[in-house]
């Protein structure tokens, strides 16, 4: 089902390195996305590869490879990289820019997602779950997708950012387009309709300040000196919106289709909902297991990587998840043992651009396993038919249609 | 205590918080930043365990043990 142009191979490029992979292609009978990087490994993929699809890349496979781009922003950049190559995509603050220039957004943004800071959204991410499982409870099945898990970041987002709760509908609509969309033409469309509605929300935000992102982003634009444009502003909620809306979906329904196929791993997280240190293990190698995201990196200079010839400009993709399935580091890495000890997984990358949402996220999943699991103990995956898989720099299931018995279930739980 | 000491590389540390999540007795984040703060040095011997592990888990390696140097603090 490839469906990218071949390209080319460089001169500088041995035959032996080249492999036709495209990260963006869904293989017929594709049942689980993390199957497709799997295989590269199992049929001996070299370790730094290069594909001519989708404009030609290098991907690098293993943990220590991964683990290095990330930590050398001087080598492997943020700035301009984009698979394929896009001409005129925005420069998002602060994740599409390197030090120093990074610096000016990122310490911006840091105080706000810490964990201290994060801790004192935990009522709101509870209040906020327990309104969409309210919604759902009695029926005795949902999809985990578009009535969860595609639902509770795009709320937060609205919240953090200072929103009118009646825009969510909105940006729900919005944000469900962002995922599912293919088409290239369509997607730029629809990035230009979250941009307008930004640039809007802002314009009008000005005049009605508040504690929130925004109000602190709009601050520091109108204070003289800073720096600091309009554009980039929206830029920088653009990027809190993308970033934290389909990789935290796409997280989520991976681990509640594991949940709902293993009954020990329920009863297991069931029985640690209030003990912190065992939920935040077994949550620690759920991401590892399930790190959703490939990221992108620009090679800044013409260097050898690791016995590689790497050219100026040329992209890489480094895959999170086999970085975190390498058995090089971890010790049987293709059994999820939720009391994992040793695990510095790289599901949240490494270096100045470590995800800076990476608390949040983790709120939010706890939180949701602590809300949903006292409410619906036991649920079963509805297969209907073969659900629909994406891959590309997030990889996931579009839905997920989940069953259980409404008995078992507590429909009404109000504390 | 145990022989070991701790110590922090703040150049290195990212904020992402796994020390303190596994060994709280011995690690927090600071408020603005989010980056480690030893609450103390020195590791006392029934957390030792807890401390290597912290260490471990640390995916931007900027956590490492080190044996106390003769005479103590």
């Amino acid at each position: 089902m490839s469906t990218s142009q071949l390209t080319p191979v460089p001169p500088h490029v041995p035959p032996h390195l080249v492999l036709d992979f495209d990260f963006f292609a869904v293989p017929p009978g594709l049942r689980d996305p993390f199957d497709k990087w799997q295989a590269l490994v199992d049929t001996g993929a070299p370790p730094i590869f290069w594909s001519p699809r989708n404009g030609g890349h290098w991907t690098f496979l293993g943990y220590e490879a991964i683990r290095e781009a990330y930590r050398n922003h001087e080598s492997f950049s943020n700035r301009h990289q984009s698979i394929p190559k896009t001409e005129g995509w925005p420069v998002l603050q602060p994740n599409g820019v390197d030090p120093p220039e990074h610096s000016k957004f990122r310490n911006l943004l840091t105080p706000l997602f810490t964990p201290a800071a994060i801790a004192s959204l935990q009522g709101e991410i509870r209040r906020r779950t327990r309104v969409l499982l309210d919604d759902f409870v009695a029926d005795g099945h949902c999809d985990f997708v578009a009535q969860f898990s595609g639902k509770l970041p795009t709320g937060l987002f609205i919240h953090l950012m200072g929103m009118d709760e009646g825009r969510l509908g909105e940006f729900i609509a919005l944000a469900d387009f962002f995922m599912r969309v293919e088409d290239p033409a369509a997607k730029a469309q629809n990035a230009r309709e979250i941009y307008g509605l930004l640039d809007e929300f802002f314009r009008a935000k000005t005049a009605h300040l508040g504690e929130d992102i925004a109000s602190l982003l709009i601050r520091t634009r109108d204070t003289p000196g800073s720096g600091v444009s309009h554009e980039e502003v929206i830029n920088c909620a653009f990027l809190l919106f993308v970033a934290g809306l389909d990789t935290v979906t796409s997280t989520m329904t991976c681990i509640w289709r594991y949940l709902a196929t293993t009954t020990d791993a329920r009863r297991q997280i069931a029985g640690c909902l209030s003990q912190p240190n065992e939920l935040n293990r077994a949550i620690e190698e759920l991401i590892r297991y399930y790190a959703v995201s490939s990221i992108y990196r620009r090679v800044t200079r013409d260097m050898t990587f690791k016995g590689v010839t790497l050219k100026q400009d040329e992209m890489v993709v480094l895959p999170d998840n086999l970085a975190n399935r390498d058995p090089a580091v971890f010790d049987r890495p293709r059994d999820i043992d939720l009391r994992r000890k040793v695990n510095p997984h790289l599901t949240f990358g490494l270096g100045v651009h470590r995800c800076i949402g990476s608390h949040l996220a983790k709120l939010e999943i706890s939180t949701a396993l602590q809300e949903w699991l006292p409410r619906i103990p036991d649920f079963r995956l509805v297969e209907r038919e073969p659900i629909k898989i994406f891959a590309g720099p997030v990889m996931g299931f579009r839905s997920l249609p989940l069953a259980w018995e409404v008995h078992a279930a507590k429909v009404l739980m109000r504390s | 205590m145990s022989a070991m000491k701790v110590v922090a590389n703040l150049e290195i540390c990212q904020g992402h918080a796994r020390c303190a999540q596994i060994c709280p007795e011995l690690f927090t984040t600071d408020v603005e930043q989010g980056k480690v703060v030893l609450r103390q040095v020195q590791i006392p011997a029934d957390l030792e365990e807890q401390a290597r592990l912290a260490v471990a888990n640390c995916p931007e390696g900027a956590l490492r043990l080190a044996r106390n140097s003769g005479s103590g603090s």
